[in-house]
């Protein structure tokens, strides 16, 4: 094993991209475009106000306390009957009915959209909250009602719990293709055999990949991490370390997984082929979309087998909960991801024959 | 490193060729192919398209593994030799990163074979090749005549012991073909092997020995005159031909 020579491979691959403007802007641009967009159709979720129909036929609350529900900023308050308020919620012209009965607060809503129903009924807890709050002394020192959550809160929105996932899955799919691509072209262009012709290992090589890759790997993760941060505002805890060790291991993957694949594809065409099969199962065994723990019974051998899944719980982890690098749960994952890198790192070895026809 | 003396335990030949076999699939690209080249000549591999020129000169770079027969380099196995940055292999096209200067590209291959002072090579190279003044630009801005040039240079750098040269002036002005010979001359003359594989008759003449081959062996070995003077023919494009017919 020869450090120069793999430093020689990672600073070509860091020197050819410099001149190759159009993925430059692919690693970089659009995880921000992307995130933009993602941040304009969920980060403002929680923040929509919902028209509220307070059922005055049953809600028998002391009239002052009933009037600060009904003007709280956290919902369009109304005033109407419960059958009034039924058939407006039918025609799809209010978002919620609330009565009393008893001490329990119903809450009447359409419920198509499951995102939709849980930011209406986090609006409608914070006025009831809000109002409680104010009107203790009305109610002679009533019981309050106080909603807490464990992690993240009213103000987060879907957005915060997905740009932990997001920062994952754009190095992961940026830096595969692009490793696999690179790679091709080495095979293509003849460039690997001449390689092959020199001194350089295949080892030194896979790991001069790794090394090149992973400078840009974190990059992205510096610009995601910004921009996320300062521009869209996502609510974020953790050390910033801990994130990019995560990111760094799950690269060794991403890049040894890009040349096994430059492998078996023979032109630049049929790697691009293998984005979806590498890609899709982990957009949605992952816990990307759809929490792993929600998945059915025979997919979870499926995604315990997908290195985005280690990474998304890990960042998750570290982002939202802002779990320590130190903590078992981080060190379990990192450590499966580890060794996901390195079965990958070996296979691509080995995929780099000596003949290289 | 390797020890010193392990380098220089060399034999009279610097590449030795018995009954080399190589197929893919089914064709049979290298059927026994025999041939020696020894220290210090340039040794000319003459055939038609398909002959099996690249493929032999790949299992000398320890790229092809033969099938059969036995094949050293410069006195052990292909593989030792590349290991120990004793050979320059020059494909066939121009292989070099488009997207890197010509600089860039030299000083990576010079980085891959452990060469100790890379400015005074590269540029020694480059002055070899007479592209001195484009040392700063882009590979994909280049002529393809020159893409070649710099990929000549590229093969240089470290002063190997066997240069495999898989037909270096194709695309090359004849001025500059000119030179290029004139510097494979000084090469052999300072104990460099060099294998060159052509079509051209004239280069062929240039070179101290020649091996004729089609269908992957080898028909005819020697000087051009032995050649010549064997086939009884007034130049050597006739006696290659009339060599093939014989067969
Ligand atoms: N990687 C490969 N896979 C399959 N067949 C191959 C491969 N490489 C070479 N061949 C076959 O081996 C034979 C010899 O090819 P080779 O490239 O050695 O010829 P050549 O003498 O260099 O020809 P040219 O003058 O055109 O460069 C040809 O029939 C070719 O089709
Ligand atoms: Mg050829």
């Amino acid at each position: 094993m020869n450090g120069h020579r793999v430093r020689a491979v990672a600073k070509r691959i860091v020197l050819g991209f410099r001149r190759d403007r159009r993925s430059l802007g692919l690693l970089f641009v659009a995880p921000v475009v992307v995130l933009s967009l993602v941040g304009a159709v969920w980060g403002v979720a929680t923040e929509r106000v919902p028209t509220v129909v307070v059922a005055t036929d049953r809600f028998n609350f002391p009239a002052p306390i009933v009037d600060r529900f009904v003007a709280s900023s956290a919902i369009h308050g109304r005033r109407g009957t419960f059958e009034e308020g039924l058939s407006q919620l039918r025609d799809g012209k209010v978002d919620a009915v609330v009565w009393l009965e008893g001490t329990t607060l119903h809450i009447q809503i359409e419920g198509a959209d499951p995102l939709e129903s849980g930011s209406i009924g986090g609006a409608i807890q914070k006025a009831l909250a809000d109002t409680l709050a104010g009107a203790s002394v009305l109610l002679g020192g009533g019981p309050a009602v106080q909603v807490d959550q464990l992690y993240g809160g009213p103000d987060y929105s879907i957005l915060d719990y997905l740009a932990p996932v997001l920062v994952a899955f754009f190095a992961f799919f940026f830096i595969f293709l692009l490793s696999a691509v690179s790679f091709l072209r080495e095979r293509t262009t003849g460039t690997l055999e001449r390689l092959m012709a020199t001194p350089l290992r295949r080892a030194e090589l896979v790991l001069g990949y790794l090394a090149g890759f992973s400078f840009f790997a974190l990059l992205q993760a510096i610009v995601i991490l910004l921009f996320t941060v300062f521009v869209l505002k996502v609510h974020y805890r953790g050390t910033l370390a801990t994130i990019f060790i995560v990111e760094a291991v799950l690269v060794i993957g991403a890049v040894s997984l890009g040349l096994l694949v430059s492998a078996a594809a023979r032109n630049e065409l049929q790697a691009v082929q293998f984005v979806p099969i590498v890609l899709l199962p982990q957009v949605f065994l992952s816990g990307l979309l759809i929490p792993v723990d929600q998945l059915p019974d025979y997919l979870r051998p499926l995604s315990a087998v997908l290195p985005l899944t280690y990474a998304n719980e890990a960042l998750r982890s570290v982002m939202i909960k802002g779990y320590e690098l130190a903590d078992p749960l981080v060190l379990r994952d990192i450590g499966i991801l580890v060794v996901f890198g390195l079965v990958m790192a070996v296979g691509a070895v080995t995929s780099i024959r000596r003949e290289v026809a | 490193m390797f020890p010193a003396d392990e380098l220089n335990v060399e034999t009279e030949f610097a590449v030795d060729a018995q009954g080399v076999r190589k197929r893919f699939g089914a064709i049979e690209a290298l059927r026994g192919l025999d041939l020696a080249i020894r220290a210090g000549e340039i040794y000319g591999l003459l055939g038609p398209n398909g002959s099996g020129k690249t493929t032999f000169i790949r299992c000398v770079a320890g790229l092809l593994r033969p099938e059969g027969g036995m094949l050293t380099v410069l006195g052990g196995a292909p593989s030792a030799a590349v290991s120990a940055g004793r050979v320059g292999y020059m494909t066939q096209a121009a292989a070099l990163y488009g997207d890197l200067s010509v600089d860039e590209n030299l000083r990576f291959f010079a980085a891959l074979q452990g060469v100790a002072h890379a400015d005074e090579r590269i540029v020694e190279a480059l002055r070899t090749v007479d592209l001195l003044d484009r040392q700063r630009s882009v590979v994909n801005t280049l002529s393809s005549g020159m893409r070649t040039r710099v990929s000549l240079a590229a093969t240089l750098l470290h002063r190997p012991s066997l240069l495999l040269l898989d037909e270096p002036t194709v695309g090359v002005d004849p001025l500059l073909r000119q030179e290029f010979w004139a510097y494979f001359r000084k090469l052999a003359a300072s104990g460099t092997t060099l294998l060159v594989s052509s079509h051209v008759m004239d280069e062929a003449s240039r070179c101290d020995r020649l091996g004729l081959i089609r269908a992957g062996a080898v028909l005819a070995e020697g000087t051009a005159n032995e050649l010549v003077a064997r086939a009884g023919t007034p130049d050597l494009e006739s006696a290659f031909l009339a060599l093939a017919e014989a067969r």
